[in-house]
């Protein structure tokens, strides 16, 4: 068994993160993290590689898909875009997330 | 099949690996840069540090690019390469297992290759031509006398209508004495072929043009191409040959081109002359045998043309029904020799199944080696087990091993099988179809489909060998890992080892009666009794077939009997002129070489059983050249040539065996036309006969028992290769330069073919059982060995895992008798086991061969009660050579001290 990258925590939110990512435009990977690292402040800081081996992973269950294209400054690079499972997996995580929030607001607020 | 859907992918994965490689680093080298350019742009760094920066934010590339290919699903493999090392480590620690083991899989796919390559050769239907697999041949088959007839002249005119086959053309075997730029002339082997040839196999002539249709009409100049061999070595390559007449047979004809090396379309043909289909007066079958062949329609397959020919084949015979009743037009592919296969694809299947076999049995034994290894590596397999290998890993490690082993041996095997083909295939074919004409389309070089059959061998080699012994050494793992070092427990060898130690021990016992049986017969043909000095004669082959008009009407056919007659007589006058010739004759059959077997009936014993005889047709000076005069009665005359006459010699043969030692003189006997005495009996015509000769070579080399000869006389212009028979003073073969010229001087149609001693006729018969002999001897040798190593490993083992018993045992007083008696029951049981199978199956094979009416009588497999002394002292010997194998082992196990053995384990 080969030695998990990360803890099941961040590898769940880090998969939410770059298929929410996605669902605004298809975007390359160095964007996908620059993204990211915006919205979770910081999560892939110190390990933005860790990103290759997730975005290989959404590819293979078929939540994404690739293509070669061109940057605006004419360079070759892999852009992924979000599959119609994609999306559908993202509205379930999503609404998982915020039941959980939401469970989670509530015991916090009984406290 | 979920299994298949892995399967697919990861063999996917596995092809687009590299691509997949690349894509990874590509990416990282994308965002390294972007992530630089932007720390160079937002925090104002230096380059270098920027970089420096972005390569630490990426974290370990190596980490990164590590989890994206075990995310690929690739880490089984890297695995399994890991087993292959392993294999390979194993190959070269245990040297003994690799060279005994692998030798023994290399023999078993060794053959497997050449068998499997000959066969693909000789059954293949692909030639080496555009369009290789849609070439075919046309046959007329006789459903009667189920033979070809191949004088289809009067049949191709209207197999040229059918539209489902293109380029329909024919060719005919028309060796020809073809004279020289140094004067010298020589038969070569010509087709008379019509142009559409060219079409069919299209090569650039490397001077000059092809045939052209032009040249097959009545009138038209004689015309000839070339091969390049011929244009090498008889015309020295000259560069203006085109255009040159050169003198063909009685004829002279101008050469048009010269085809390019390795062109010998139709079969292995050197010269090409037009073929005249045209002829007149071609009735149906009538005339010289012709091959018909063409191409196959755009969208028609060999189904479709059937049909159409069969058709034809119809309105044939409904149109000459007295010739063509039983006629039936046959489509095949072109490389196929004759219309029925059936005897072939049996033999291949056969063939191939005894490879198999082979295999199976050289591996089982590997698969015992391989087995003893593994039960001694047991602490090995049980560590890891408790490391967390499943069984299904361990049992694909030491499949692994097998694998490497097997595939060294693939390796070694096809090497030496590419080896054999290219030195003995080709003469082994030639010898065994007595021909050399050698067909273009054999290619002796390992083909793809061999490699691929010679792989699946290894496989399948590599799954006995190793999966076998892995799943029982790997069986109840868990038990034995709880039972720890308590010093129990342990693998043991089960009742398949033993067979397949009775097996090996059998065949190494039962194999040595068949080279007896290969290496008697060989003896027999090499002391072959000619019943003259035969090694004092030369024996030529003439061929006397004239050109393709004067083959089809009657007239012209007597007529060329007729000239051929008188040259054949004045080349034997004028070689009996010459100095160092003692005498020459003729016959129709050389003597110790096959004759036409009849069935013969005794006037006087009418009803009776006819008796087989082998007959031969002589010139009236056969007794005398070959020194051996009659000895009762009188010898032929040149009066008994003419067709009135019947009168016959027999041999003392037909005296002892259908006469029963009577007198025969004034006998009179009919004689069948064939095998059997036919329905037309009646209409046999008696023989007298005359006179009783000694023996001379009417058994052929190749038959054990004694035939009966009867001799008629020779009938000038009936034989269409007679041969000659002239006795030398000198070494015979110093006369063969003087024959050829003589030869041609007599009649430059008259081809001398075959020059040999006569004593040497039996030479590719003998090549061959000497090839056959070196074959078994190799397979005794490698069963031998490895019943050897076989029963080595088991015993090894066997003392390695009682060490702590027999110590115990030494320790309370047993005496050294007993420990080696425990030890050496089991062994000496197999062998012995062995040994009886082994000598079962010799008697069961001799009797079976002894009461099979083919061989009865003929003393083939007969072992004679001399043999018998000899295989029972062969067996003792194999059990002693066993024994051997278990001295080593009883000695370690006799050494053991009591308190070594308890701190064994």
């Amino acid at each position: 068994m080969p030695p998990r990258p990360q803890t099941d925590a961040l590898r769940g939110s880090l998969d939410l993160l770059v298929l929410n990512s996605l669902s605004l435009a298809p975007m390359h990977g160095w964007g996908i993290s620059q993204r990211v690292q915006q919205v979770s402040d910081g999560l892939l800081e110190v390990n933005q590689g860790s990103l290759y081996p997730a975005l290989q992973r959404l590819e293979k269950d078929g939540l994404i898909t690739s293509e070669w294209g061109t940057t605006d400054n004419n360079r070759r690079a892999r852009y992924y875009r979000i599959t119609a499972s994609g999306r559908k997996a993202l509205g379930h995580e999503l609404e998982n997330w915020r039941r959980f929030a939401a469970g989670l607001e509530a015991v916090l607020r009984t406290s | 099949m979920s299994w298949f859907d892995a399967a697919r992918t990861r063999a996917h994965l596995f092809v687009s690996r590299g691509a997949s490689e690349s894509r990874t680093n590509e990416e990282f080298r994308f965002h390294l840069d972007m992530e630089t350019d932007r720390l160079v742009r937002d925090a104002g760094l230096p380059r270098d540090e920027a970089r420096r920066r972005a390569l630490v934010a990426f974290g370990g590339v190596q980490n990164h690019r590590e989890s994206m290919r075990d995310g690929r699903g690739l880490a089984w493999l890297s695995g399994l390469s890991l087993d292959f090392k392993l294999g390979f480590r194993m190959l070269v620690k245990y040297p003994g297992l690799t060279v005994i083991g692998g030798l023994a899989m290399a023999f078993g796919i060794w053959f497997g290759a050449v068998t499997f390559q000959m066969f693909g050769m000789l059954t293949g239907t692909k030639l080496p031509l555009p369009d290789g697999d849609r070439i075919v041949k046309i046959q007329n088959w006789d459903a009667k006398t189920l033979q070809e007839e191949d004088r289809v002249l009067y049949d191709y005119q209207l197999w040229r209508s059918a539209r489902s086959v293109t380029d329909l053309g024919a060719y005919r075997d028309a060796s020809v004495n073809l004279v020289g730029a140094d004067g010298g002339a020589q038969p070569e082997a010509a087709a008379e072929i019509t142009a559409s040839a060219f079409r069919i196999a299209p090569e650039r002539p490397l001077l000059g043009r092809v045939l052209d249709e032009s040249d097959e009409r009545a009138g038209a100049t004689p015309v000839v191409v070339l091969g390049h061999d011929v244009w090498a070595e008889r015309f020295e390559r000259d560069p203006r040959i085109v255009g040159r007449n050169v003198k063909i047979g009685t004829g002279f004809a101008t050469v048009v081109g010269v085809m390019p090396k390795g062109f010998t379309f139709p079969v292995a043909h050197e010269l090409w002359l037009p073929l005249r289909t045209d002829v007149a007066g071609a009735e149906p079958r009538r005339g010289a045998d012709i091959t018909v062949f063409g191409r196959l329609a755009n969208g028609m397959t060999l189904e479709n043309a059937q049909v159409e020919l069969t058709l034809l084949g119809k309105r044939l015979a409904a149109e000459h029904p007295t010739t063509h009743a039983q006629l039936q037009p046959h489509v095949i592919p072109y490389a196929q020799f004759s219309v029925e296969n059936d005897d072939m694809t049996q033999v291949k299947a056969l063939s191939y199944f005894f490879v198999v076999v082979l295999v199976m049995v050289v591996c089982s034994t590997v698969a015992l080696l391989l087995f003893a290894r593994a039960a001694a590596r047991e602490t090995e397999i049980l560590v890891r087990s408790a490391l967390g290998a499943s069984r299904r890993r361990i049992v694909a490690q030491l499949f692994a091993e097998a694998l490497v082993l097997a595939g060294v041996a693939a390796v070694v095997g096809l090497a030496a099988a590419q080896l054999a083909l290219t030195r003995w295939g080709k003469p082994y074919l030639m010898m065994a179809y007595d021909s050399p004409m050698f067909p273009f389309w054999f290619d002796f070089n390992l083909s793809p489909t061999t490699i691929i059959y010679a792989l699946a061998l290894a496989v399948v080699g590599a799954v006995v060998a190793g999966v076998m012994p892995a799943r029982k050494i790997t069986r109840g793992l868990g038990t034995r890992l709880r039972a720890g070092t308590a010093g129990g427990g342990g693998v043991s060898f089960g009742g398949v080892w033993t067979a397949v130690i009775v097996v090996q021990v059998a065949l190494t016992v039962a194999l040595p009666s068949v080279v007896m049986l290969v290496r008697g017969e060989t003896r027999r043909v090499a002391s072959y009794d000619f019943g003259f000095p035969a090694e004092q004669y030369l024996a030529v082959t003439l061929g006397v077939d004239g050109a393709l008009d004067e083959t089809t009407a009657p007239e012209a056919s007597a007529a060329l009997g007729a000239r051929f007659s008188t040259s054949i007589e004045a080349l034997r006058g004028r070689l009996e002129a010459e100095p160092g010739v003692a005498g020459v004759t003729l016959v129709d059959r050389l003597p110790g070489d096959h004759h036409d077997y009849r069935r013969v009936e005794l006037m006087s014993q009418p009803g009776s059983t006819p008796s087989w005889v082998a007959t031969a047709s002589i010139h009236p000076s056969y007794f005398d050249v070959l020194q051996a005069p009659v000895r009762r009665g009188r010898a032929f005359t040149t009066a008994d040539g003419s067709s009135d006459v019947r009168v016959v010699l027999v041999d003392q043969a037909f005296v002892d065996l259908v006469m029963s030692g009577r007198n025969p003189i004034g006998h009179r006997v009919r004689i069948s036309s064939s095998a059997q005495l036919d329905s037309n009996v009646a209409d046999l015509r008696w023989y007298e006969i005359v006179g009783i000769v000694k023996d001379l070579g009417m058994a052929s080399m190749a038959m054990p028992q004694r035939w009966a000869g009867v001799y008629l006389p020779f009938v000038p212009g009936s034989q269409s290769s007679p041969k000659m028979i002239v006795h030398t003073r000198g070494d015979p073969m110093s006369i063969a330069p003087r024959v050829r010229e003589l030869a041609m001087a007599v009649d430059a149609s008259l081809r001398v073919e075959q020059v040999t001693r006569l004593d040497q006729t039996a030479a590719s018969q003998l090549w061959l059982l000497r090839a056959w002999t070196r074959i078994i001897i190799g397979l005794t040798a490698v069963a031998l060995v490895l019943s050897l190593a076989g029963i080595y490993a088991v015993l090894a083992y066997i003392v390695a895992r009682r060490t702590r018993e027999i110590g115990v045992r030494v320790a309370l007083g047993a005496s050294a008798r007993r420990v080696i008696t425990s030890i050496f029951r089991r062994p000496l049981t197999q062998v012995t086991l062995g040994v009886i199978a082994g000598a079962v199956l010799i008697a069961v094979a001799a009797i079976g061969v002894a009461n099979t009416t083919q061989f009865k009588g003929t003393g083939i497999g007969g072992l004679t009660f001399g043999d018998v002394p000899l295989l029972v002292g062969y067996a003792i010997l194999m059990l002693g050579v066993c024994t051997l194998a278990c001295v080593v082992p009883t000695r370690r196990a006799l050494r053991v001290q009591p308190t070594e053995a308890l701190r064994a384990e």
